[in-house]
């Protein structure tokens, strides 16, 4: 599965990259928003409704409390250390350095963000590191899943909730579901303010 | 400040859910056949998005290296973090 999913992810590289620059007036939206965002949609629904027919799915949520506010958390925790660590290997501002890494893989909102606040080289950064956190999780999640059910959640952050929330219950079971949107989900609506005030400390 | 569009993700689940619930117990087409079907679209998407995106194919040569052990460095602590507690909490 994993190889169909780095072929199609290289051909959506080209594909956008020709597009951008050979193709005068293509209306990118319609790919990086309507599609995007229609088949994310689509792929929620989808998944939920697995979820739903499955009895046993249900059962196994049952038992899963606690997880849902200690995953989110633990991985906020691993993210800010992990940049604090990065920064001192490279000798960077620690708190710029932290602050990346508390995009939680949302290159997204990262990139924007720390260009806006600490300049356009933090941003650079900011959407690499969080980019290259999504591309890691989807690639390494059939080896991850090995080590935990729930490691594959831990390394996705915010992205847990769409774009590796299909992956990730694809090896984990439908029973991660819960665990990894909700994990996703408090992440991502923690992101912009982790970003903001620890990017402010610099 | 803040997008709360992320919160228009909920809906989707939810309503999946609520109509899984209902439709228990029939025969329904192959699921995990669509899912994947929906994830190559969205993938794709994904991909060309970014070959799309000027600031980021840009970045990467840069900022490459120290990007790259940020974001190994982040998911290694957060996937050690939680698996240590999966082991001691026993959760």
């Amino acid at each position: 599965m994993i190889k169909y999913i780095l072929l199609v992810l290289a051909v959506g590289v080209v594909t956008g990259y020709l597009a951008d620059n050979f193709v005068v007036g293509f209306p990118l939206s319609w790919v990086t928003y309507y599609l995007f965002d229609g088949s994310l949609l689509v792929l929620l629904f989808v998944m939920g409704l697995a979820f739903g027919v499955d009895r046993e799915a249900v059962a196994k949520l049952r038992s899963t409390g606690l997880r849902v506010l200690v995953v989110p958390l633990l991985v906020a925790l691993g993210s800010v250390l992990g940049g604090l660590v990065a920064g001192l290997i490279f000798r960077l501002d620690l708190f710029g350095s932290m602050a990346v890494t508390a995009g939680f893989g949302w290159y997204t909102l990262a990139g924007p963000l720390l260009t806006q606040i600490l300049g356009s080289q933090w941003g650079a950064l900011g959407f690499a590191a969080n980019f290259l956190r999504e591309l890691l999780t989807v690639v390494s999640v059939s080896l991850m899943v090995k080590v935990d059910k729930y490691a594959p959640v831990a390394a996705g952050g915010a992205t847990t909730m769409d774009t590796t929330l299909p992956v990730i219950v694809r090896y984990c079971g439908k029973d991660v579901l819960i665990v990894a949107f909700s994990s996703g989900f408090t992440l991502s609506m923690a992101a912009p303010f982790v970003v903001m005030a620890i990017a402010s400390l610099t | 400040m803040f997008d709360f569009s992320v919160l228009v993700l909920v809906v989707p689940l939810a309503l999946g859910i609520a109509c899984g619930f209902v439709l228990r117990g029939r025969k329904i087409v192959n699921l995990s056949k669509v899912t994947f079907g929906v994830i190559l679209v969205l993938i794709f998407a994904l991909g060309f998005t970014i070959g799309s995106n000027h600031d980021l194919l840009a970045s990467l040569p840069s900022v490459g290296v120290s990007a790259f052990v940020m974001a190994l460095l982040a998911v290694g602590f957060s996937v050690f973090f939680v698996v240590l507690a999966r082991k001691r909490l026993r959760f």
